[in-house]
């Protein structure tokens, strides 16, 4: 099952602290040998300052209790940094965790700054300081200290750039810690900002869309109303198109939301055409089980596809994360994912056939007869299926659904008016303003 | 090459004679160093033997046929004197002086050639021998009397003027010459300028003289040799007076003689071929690097001017001492690596007298890229001259590597000047080179640039050496530093994308956009039709193409045309149609892709026109297969249009997918006899009437038997793929046509019926029933089709079209609204396609490997209805936006298609126009 794994497409695009989470994730599935994700840690951490973790990870590695050297080294390296970079910053931060002072501050920037330096000395080297420190935290893995005091940089902060990477640095401490709402906040933040004009190059624009959408999986598979949030933010025409040119592995992750998400959506079948169309690029289980349904109307591969899809899942980092209850562990959006998907085969079956045998449709949906019979009244009984249920023969009967001719009349033509009002009305504002120009 | 064979031979030939006149002349030291630069003119290259072989070939220049003219002529009258008639004497007195007239013209000079005073003088002498003779004269028939009479006084009034010449000829023939030669420097080039453009015409005068000295005194001819040789000699003593001694050439002289022949140049009376070597002279004795580095610049330019005229190419051989030329500049200025060529700055008068231990920079004028482009262009041109069936035309396709290793060399030059602009479009020739070519045809370019180096490397060391042993040593010696062999990378495709990732990085607009379409047109031919059509569409190219020069918006339609093909040979018929169908919407794709030029009956082109088309044509090798293309784009209108027709079938006029097609259609309809198919348009036609009656085996055949097929080098599994989607589309029409004749249908029949399997039958008809172009159901335990009958009526189906176009008004109101006091609707609509801007630029900018398509997600996201239709919408992108392109070429034409509709279709147009405002404005969405 490795060959769906994505995570070395991901990886890049991430930050090396959120890679972490997914070589958790990884080892837990044991998805590839123990020695290889310890090696991969080991590197990630040998650029990281996190000296101690990596030192016991070392010690996993090679099973010793020696760490070398310039491990030694550099954990004393470290710590005396930490101490300069601390001092450095102190005046700034004393100054802001002191509650009295830091009323002071106002919304306005420039007179923070003037005020700052005038009366506690605290110039532009300090608040680069702060800043240097804060990554310095993260980089330790303090996230939440490093979280504070960006935060607290972005309030000083004038340089446009720097405010951008605190932002970042932020959101990422946010996602480490895992706080969803106020990640999510983050991630709007530096939404806005990527989608202001102000931007540099376009080329620079798309790659930070392709991080930001890469961020974000973290918190929309994690938040509560992440998964409409995420159809939002890939389906705008501006990051589907970063996805298409760079990243269209995230593809998987829009196809998914779309399936687990139960109202069905107008954009749906604009991204039907997207798999499509990117199917020279990018195909994996999800988006072939799709284009199965909606495109080649391929109901055995659909289901086939379906078992592979349950696969994938489970060993995705975002997609696999697992509830805990009690000592019961299940895989919610698996779940979700297979009922949402049999709805669909079900439903575009149904909708070109007039009867249908009860087996083949059991055989179709995974399930055994009995399940199937239970689960087709349910849906009739929720009034979400036209049709009856023959026992005896074993068919379901659809009702024929042709839309009566009067009705299509009456729905072609019923904006027509309000549009035609609202054209006259507009007319008239026009003109009449026109007139009082004069 | 041919021309090898004629080296050996050919050189000691014209070496044996130098050395016969040698012995006649007394100045021998003179003409030792005057035989070296001549020598060393001629040794530049291989090319000696080209001059051998200039009679060989058809190009002459005009001098030289107005020459050979005039000769064959005397040689007429010498004939005719032989017989005494003298009517033929009177005629072709008449002709030589109409020749002369020409020949004066064409030399740009007023002096008579020599070669007709003589013909005057023996006139002369013959006449009077003749009126001498009573006896003979009583015994000529009447006209021929009376021609003698007319002749004596033609002759007489006609030597009046050129008396004094014909003294002096007559009192010293050859000393006339020589004084003429010595009147001045300026004129003495002239002189030569008549007499000695072309190797081959010596030859051929000397030729034509031998024959006049069996006939006429035998002097005259020995004289006239020699005597032309010694004017040579005459001349260049002259030139090398100054420098005759080695010791006393100094700078000065060099740069003084310099300018002295750069300011004659393009002074009437100058030889422009004289000019050339005179400065090829100078080269060898420069002083100093720069000194020789200038001088090249200017022989190179000298050499583009001999050929003055803007519809003929450079003569091949001049070409290939130009690009040896240029090769030399590279070399002295990889050498010198001081040395700026600069065209912006006027540089210093003595700049060129620092030698070579000259530490600063030195600016010397002259613009590499503008040369290089020259040179492209006059290779292009001679391409485009030479017919393509003769082996010259392959010849002339050798000299491609030369090309190559040049510009290869310059790009890397410019590079490392830090020119990245000049690089970019000297990467962009390169490209253009082999943006054509498949990896076939490249490996054999590469093969041949392999093979030739090798080649002549060993036929030419021998002769060079030997010439250079001769030649005194040229005071600075330039080592060939640049390669001469081109370096080309295993796959056509490495190489495209480092050039056009330079041009990318460093391209000027235009630059870009031509490198972007020949990209396109590669990634087309290797088949990677979807990486193809990204960059088309991120490049935004269909937009802005109207606004480009013609030669780019031929490369367009030829990059159309080519992805086009693509698409159809990885199966999406609908893509390829969209692409092609706009060259074809007018029946000027000859006209389009610039292979060749169709006739219009509507409006006459004017020679301007003509002329300025014809210059644009592509050569030979460069050509699309029309007939492939055009069997290509019939084939997929026909798979579209057929089942098209039958689903409309109650009202045809409604959605038109191709009118090319339906026009043909009608046409072959409307014929009482249908023979058996001969072009491309009949057999598709033929499997189109076997397609509508669903016999898909038939309509395979038909279109299998075409022989274009073999043009393909997938052949089979493109045909395959054919079969496949005729077989389904018969499925699809035969559905569409009878669906209203049965009740059910079983699944099996049906698959039995077209040949395919079950599982395809099924999803075909499934997705029909999607769509709602069929109404039906399956019933699964029986496995059969349920047919239900929602057919509209008449007044229903009319209810509905009252509805659209009531939609369509409004639609137009609203726009016309917003235009006029521009509402709020679209407000933000500029935003986004700025956006879209920054992607296309972006993309760009990572050189071309991103891949986006917003244009056509977006207007697939704008068109209507899912499935199928939606499909096409999405494919509608490139009509839509190319449209506007060819439509403006094509307007009138269109024109043309509309009267084809007649009376009811009046309506069915108009609703065309409306539609097609909505789908542009749908291209301005997107």
């Amino acid at each position: 099952m490795a060959n769906y794994d994505l995570t070395p497409r991901i990886a890049p695009n991430l930050d090396r602290h959120l890679v972490f989470p997914l070589l958790e994730f990884l080892q837990e599935r044991q998805l590839y040998p123990d020695q290889d994700i310890l090696r991969a840690k080991l590197e990630l951490l040998n650029q990281t300052n996190m000296v101690d973790y990596a030192m016991d990870i070392h010690r996993a590695f090679y099973h010793t209790e020696d760490v070398p050297q310039d491990m030694v080294d550099r954990r004393a390296e470290v710590v005396a940094r930490l101490k300069a970079l601390e001092e450095g910053a102190s005046p700034l931060v004393s100054f802001l965790q002191n509650e009295n002072a830091y009323q002071e501050l106002r919304a306005e920037k420039q007179y923070n700054l003037q005020m700052l330096n005038e009366r506690y000395q605290i110039g532009p080297e300090q608040i680069e300081a702060l800043y240097q420190y804060a990554k310095f935290q993260f980089e330790c893995g303090n996230y939440s200290g490093a979280a504070d005091y960006l935060y607290l940089y972005r309030t000083l902060c004038t340089n446009s750039e720097r405010s951008l990477s605190a932002l970042w640095g932020k959101l990422a401490a946010e996602i480490l810690m895992q706080n969803w709402d106020i990640a999510l906040e983050e991630l709007n933040r530096v939404k806005e900002i990527i989608d202001s004009k102000s931007f540099s190059s376009p080329l620079n624009q798309v790659q930070n869309r392709i991080w930001l959408m890469h961020w974000s999986l973290f918190i929309f598979f994690n938040h509560d109303n992440g998964r409409t949030q995420i159809i939002d933010l890939f389906n705008q025409d501006k990051y589907l198109n970063a996805i298409q040119t760079s990243a269209p592995h995230l593809l998987r992750y829009l196809a998914t939301a779309f399936v687990v998400n139960k109202r069905r959506r107008p954009q749906f079948k604009d991204f039907i055409k997207v798999i499509q169309q990117e199917q020279y690029s990018y195909e994996d289980p999800i988006t072939e089980f799709l284009a199965c349904v909606y495109v080649k109307y391929d109901f055995d591969a659909a289901q086939q596809k379906m078992r592979e899809c349950e696969e994938v899942i489970l060993n995705d980092p975002f997609l696999g994360k697992r509830a805990e209850e009690g000592n019961f562990a299940s895989v919610p959006l698996r779940d979700e994912f297979l009922e949402n998907a049999r709805l669909f085969i079900f439903e575009t079956y149904c909708r070109i056939h007039q009867r249908i045998d009860m087996g083949v449709l059991a055989e179709k949906l995974n399930l055994n007869y009995e399940e199937a019979e239970r689960w087709i009244v349910n849906l009739i009984r929720t009034s979400k299926l036209d049709a009856k249920i023959d026992s005896k023969t074993g068919t379901v009967l659809m009702e024929p659904n042709q839309p009566n001719v009067y009705e299509q009349l009456i729905d072609h033509t019923k904006a027509l008016s309000g549009r035609t009002s609202k054209l006259v009305s507009q007319l008239l504002e026009h003109a009449q303003t026109q007139q009082a120009a004069r | 090459m041919a021309s090898r064979f004629w080296t050996q031979g050919g050189d000691s030939e014209t070496e044996e004679e130098e050395s016969d006149y040698e012995q006649e002349d007394n100045e021998v030291p003179v003409e030792d160093i005057n035989k070296a630069a001549k020598s060393k003119y001629l040794q530049g290259s291989d090319t000696e033997s080209d001059d051998e072989d200039g009679q060989k070939r058809v190009v002459k220049s005009v001098k030289d046929k107005r020459f050979e003219e005039m000769t064959a002529t005397i040689d007429q009258m010498k004939n005719a004197m032989k017989i005494n008639d003298w009517v033929s004497l009177q005629e072709s007195f008449d002709k030589i002086n109409k020749q002369l007239e020409k020949v004066m013209r064409v030399n740009e000079s007023d002096r008579v050639p020599n070669v007709y005073i003589k013909a005057l003088v023996m006139l002369e002498d013959f006449l009077n021998q003749a009126l001498a003779n009573k006896e003979a004269k009583k015994k000529m028939s009447s006209s021929n009397a009376k021609a003698l009479n007319s002749m004596k006084q033609k002759l007489k009034k006609n030597n009046k003027q050129y008396e004094e010449m014909i003294n002096k000829y007559r009192e010293n023939p050859e000393v006339e010459e020589e004084e003429d030669g010595d009147d001045d420097d300026e004129d003495g080039e002239e002189e030569d300028s008549e007499f000695e453009e072309d190797p081959s015409k010596l030859g051929m005068e000397s030729d034509a003289e031998e024959d006049e000295d069996k006939e006429a005194g035998e002097d005259d001819a020995n004289e006239t040799g020699p005597g032309w040789e010694k004017m040579m000699s005459k001349k260049d003593k002259l030139m090398d007076k100054q420098f005759k001694d080695p010791s006393q050439i100094t700078w000065d002289t060099v740069n003084k003689k310099f300018k002295e022949i750069v300011a004659a140049r393009g002074r009437k009376g100058t030889g422009r071929i004289e000019l050339v070597e005179q400065l090829t002279f100078l080269t060898r004795v420069a002083k100093t690097p720069a000194q020789k580095l200038e001088i090249l610049f200017s022989v190179v330019s000298a050499q583009f001017d001999v050929n003055p005229s803007l519809n003929t190419h450079m003569p091949i051989n001049v070409w290939k001492k130009c690009v040896q030329n240029l090769l030399t500049i590279l070399d002295i200025l990889t050498q010198y690596a001081n040395i700026v060529v600069d065209d912006m700055v006027e540089p210093d008068e003595n700049e060129t007298q620092k030698g070579t231990d000259y530490n600063g920079a030195i600016r010397i004028w002259g613009n590499l890229v503008a040369f290089l482009e020259r040179i492209d262009v006059e290779f292009f041109k001679s391409l485009q001259v030479i017919d393509p069936h003769t082996r010259e035309y392959i010849e002339r396709l050798r000299d491609e590597p030369t090309l190559a290793v040049l510009s290869q060399n310059v790009q890397e030059y410019l590079e490392r000047a830090g020119d990245n602009k000049g690089a970019a479009k000297v990467a962009l020739k390169r490209v253009e080179l082999i943006y054509y070519k498949p990896q076939e045809v490249y490996d054999a370019m590469r093969k041949l640039a392999e093979q030739n180096e090798g080649g002549e490397g060993e036929t030419d060391g021998e002769p060079k050496a030997v010439e250079e042993s001769r030649a005194p040593p040229s005071f600075v010696a330039t080592p060939e530093i640049v390669p001469r062999k081109p370096t080309f990378p295993e796959s056509s495709r490495t190489l495209m994308d480092i050039l056009v990732s330079l041009i990318y990085r460093s391209g000027d607009e235009r630059t870009k956009a031509r490198a972007m379409l020949c990209d396109i047109y590669h990634h087309a031919l290797l088949d990677e039709f979807s990486t193809s059509r990204d960059l088309l569409l991120m490049s935004h190219l269909q937009d802005s193409i109207q606004h480009m020069d013609i030669s780019t918006q031929i490369l367009f339609n030829r990059a159309m045309a080519q992805l086009g093909l693509s698409a159809v040979r990885v199966g999406l018929i609908a893509e390829g149609h969209s692409c092609l169908c706009e060259l074809y919407s007018a029946g000027r794709v000859k006209e389009l892709l610039a292979q060749g030029v169709s006739q219009s009956r509507f409006h006459e082109k004017t020679p301007e026109q003509e002329r300025m088309e014809r210059r644009r044509q592509m050569p030979y090798h460069m050509h699309i297969n029309l007939e492939l293309l055009e069997a290509v784009h019939l084939i997929c209108a026909m798979l579209l249009e057929v089942p098209n027709m039958a689903a409309n079938s109650h009202d045809a006029k409604r959605k038109v997918i191709s009118k090319t097609f339906r026009r043909l259609l009608e046409v072959s309809e409307r014929q009482t006899f249908t023979g058996p198919p001969e072009n491309v348009r009949d057999h598709v036609m033929a499997a189109t009437r076997a397609l509508r009656q669903g016999d898909y085996q038939k309509a395979f055949d038909v279109i299998n038997s075409l022989d274009i097929w073999r043009l393909l080098r997938n052949k089979d599994s493109v045909l395959e793929m054919l079969r496949a989607k005729i077989k389904e589309e018969a499925l699809r029409t035969y559905l569409f046509t009878y669906s209203s004749s049965y009740d059910s249908l079983s699944l099996d029949q049906l698959a039995k019926m077209f040949d395919l399997s079950d599982k395809q039958t099924h999803s075909i008809v499934s997705k029909m029933m999607i769509t709602e172009e069929l109404h039906a159901s399956w019933d699964q335990p029986t496995r059969c089709m349920v047919f239900h009958d929602v057919e509209h009526t008449r007044l229903q189906a009319l209810a509905f079209h009252l509805t659209e176009k009531l939609t369509v008004l409004a639609e137009s109101n609203e726009r016309a609204q917003e235009s006029r006091i521009g509402g709020g609707g679209l407000e933000n609509l500029p935003l986004r396609r700025r956006d879209g801007h920054d992607y296309a630029a972006a993309a760009a900018a990572s050189g071309g490997t991103a891949r986006w398509q917003d244009l056509s997600f977006s207007q697939g996201r704008h068109g209507t209805g899912g499935g199928r239709t939606g499909y096409n919408a999405g494919g509608r992108t490139y009509s839509g936006q190319a449209g506007g392109f060819s439509r403006d070429r094509t307007g009138q034409s269109r024109g043309v298609g509309r009267t084809y509709q007649t009376g009811s279709a009046a309506r069915a147009s108009q609703m065309d126009g409306s539609t097609r405002m909505v789908s542009l404005n749908r291209g301005a969405y997107a």
